[in-house]
């Protein structure tokens, strides 16, 4: 009850303080038309439970980039139906309200080539024991590096587990690009390397006398 | 090597007094320690790891925790012994993680410098040696390395490393038969 | 004694505590041996220059942070390296991370092969994408440019500048569509 007072306060407060916030951190970064734009995209996001932050971070980039402020547009429209995908997915998980950093986490993940039902399936692994948004990074990382999206889930899943700590989930971009390192001159992809590591760790959580964590349900 | 750094005349302050100094609120003087002693340990770094980008990270990163843990420095005089086990503790930590992943030099590393100066075929069996190096325990390694190439008596590695000889020697012993055996298996 | 054991009195000499006059005849082709694995030792000497520059710079940032002074005079967790990974055109990855308890800051190494640069700069989520704030020095190696900074764990993206205006993602770190048609690296600590 305390947990949930807490949350509805802050959720209010962060909404009443977001415009302040948003206006102060694209000043001078952003031209001014860009910065209105953020401006009415941050309020319905955050009206909705959204991040605010992965906003401006986009605005700001584009306009270092030096893009044309049509463009920014579309990448920011873009990256609001990115995070309401991620939120969608959240819930259907089975967060009545995804935490923002969850959130910005999955959208990231879906901006890397998973599909919200892929961030569905890894928040549902990672609890209770392991952080939803750091597991949707190092998924977001390794589906950036070219591990299809099904082999992703499957090997952090896998990895999960097999009693798989936040420590065992983070060390697995670089276990698969040690994988593809290793066996560069066999042309092993990332995929494989991936497979290779996914099979150790279904076998290690299959071992007997693996207390295997129950996630996911109440 | 503590007994060598020798005086160099009264311009320059003793270690325990730059560590005695910093730790009462002058931190700036750790900069004295670091240009120091940036060098000394470089060799046996690098040997040690295989890679001067490794060696150059872990001296890096000894630097770094010696100045977080100055306070816990016992003889502030021996700043550089004390210092010496920092980066020999990981030095050793180093290796045993990335026995879980392909070291540097083979997961292609950044670059293959090659010396000029080194007749090829040297530095072939050069690469042979460290190559063989790195696959003996860090311990054996350690005392190759302090020795052979530092060039330390067992005496003065005992006293740094506070063990006694014979056991150094046992170990030293039997990296020669290890490396004997790497070195022939790739002829 | 197994075939690839050397002699007691070659181990010996190995030590210097005999010459290879002192061996029985029989033994000589073995000192000899043992010898030439001596002779391939590597006694270069090896020097970090800049790396005090590094250093300081370093433990500079880490201090003006507040609050962080008093931790450290207490001594932090101890640190354990993260092995790099290297793939692809010479570009790597060093990473600092503290164990075990979760990482707060880690310090990370990048590294950006350029020979035709004039100017390098690394720009992302990190530094607010400004192309001014975290140029890449130029190390002894040439076309090779480097900058050492230490990030808040979490996820970040970040590009190289390359003279002020071409936009070079890390080529050997994974990449994503940064949304404007180009790529973003990403690193994840």
């Amino acid at each position: 009850m305390k947990t949930l007072c807490v949350s509805l306060l802050l959720a209010i407060c962060s909404t009443a303080v977001s415009a302040q916030d948003v206006t102060a951190r694209l000043a001078g970064r952003v031209p001014p038309d860009v910065a209105t734009l953020v401006r009415q995209l941050a309020t319905s996001a955050a009206a909705r439970g959204l991040p605010v932050d992965p906003l401006i971070q986009k605005a700001i980039e584009g306009s270092a980039k030096g893009v044309p402020a049509d463009r920014v547009a579309t990448a920011l429209r873009g990256l609001v139906a990115q995070l309401d995908v991620a939120a969608a997915a959240l819930r259907d998980a089975g967060s009545a309200q995804p935490d923002t950093d969850a959130i910005a986490a999955g959208a990231f993940a879906v901006n890397a080539g998973l599909s919200g039902k892929n961030v569905t399936a890894l928040a549902v692994a990672s609890r209770p024991s392991n952080s939803v948004p750091a597991t949707l990074r190092v998924a977001s990382t390794l589906a950036a590096m070219g591990v299809p999206p099904a082999e992703t889930v499957e090997l952090v899943t896998n990895v999960i587990d097999a009693g798989g700590s936040s420590a065992d989930v983070l060390a697995l971009p670089t276990q698969v690009m040690a994988g593809v390192s290793e066996g560069r001159g066999r042309g092993v992809t990332p995929a494989q390397a991936a497979a290779g590591l996914s099979r150790a760790a279904a076998a290690r959580a299959n071992a007997p006398g693996q207390n295997k964590p129950k996630h996911g349900r109440p | 090597m503590s007994g060598r750094e020798g005086a160099q005349g009264a311009q320059r302050e003793g270690d325990g007094q730059v560590v005695r100094a910093i730790l009462a609120g002058d931190t700036e003087r750790y900069a004295e320690l670091v240009t120091r002693y940036r060098d000394r340990y470089a060799r046996y770094a690098t040997r040690m790891l295989g890679s001067a980008d490794a060696a150059e990270d872990a001296v890096q990163d000894a630097f770094v925790r010696a100045y977080d843990q100055l306070s816990q420095c016992r003889d502030p005089d021996n700043f550089v012994g004390w210092f010496f086990l920092i980066l020999r503790n990981r030095c050793f930590a180093e290796r045993r993680k990335s026995k879980d992943v392909a070291p540097l030099e083979a997961a292609g590393a950044v670059i293959a410098v090659e010396r000029a100066d080194v007749p090829v075929e040297m530095d072939e069996r050069r690469r042979a040696l460290q190559h063989a190096l790195l696959e003996l325990t860090p311990e054996q390694r350690e005392v190759f390395v302090l020795k052979h190439v530092e060039g330390l008596s067992y005496g003065e590695i005992a006293e740094r490393l506070n063990t006694s000889v014979p056991s150094l020697k046992m170990r030293m012993h039997r990296a020669y038969d290890r490396l004997r055996e790497q070195l022939r298996g790739r002829e | 004694m197994t075939v690839n054991e050397f002699h007691p009195q070659v181990k010996q000499l190995l030590d210097g505590e005999l010459t290879l006059t002192d061996l029985a005849p029989e033994l000589r082709a073995e000192g000899e041996e043992a010898l030439r694995l001596l002779g391939a030792v590597d006694r270069e000497p090896v020097a970090f220059p800049g790396l005090d520059t590094r250093i300081l710079a370093e433990l500079r940032r880490r201090r003006a942070t507040p609050g962080l002074w008093q931790r450290l005079r207490v001594g932090l967790r101890p640190w354990t390296l993260v092995p790099a990974f290297a793939a692809g055109i010479a570009v790597a990855l060093l990473l600092f991370r503290p164990a075990p308890t979760p990482a707060t800051t880690v310090t990370v190494r990048f590294v950006l092969f350029a020979p035709e640069a004039q100017q390098v700069a690394l720009a992302g989520t990190f530094n607010q994408w400004d192309t001014a704030a975290t140029p890449l020095i130029r190390t002894e190696a040439p076309g090779v440019w480097t900058a050492t900074l230490t990030l808040p764990a979490g996820q970040h993206q970040y590009a190289f500048v390359v003279d002020g205006a071409r936009w070079v993602a890390d080529p050997a770190a994974p990449a994503v569509d940064d949304g404007f048609g180009r790529r973003n690296s990403v690193l994840s600590l």
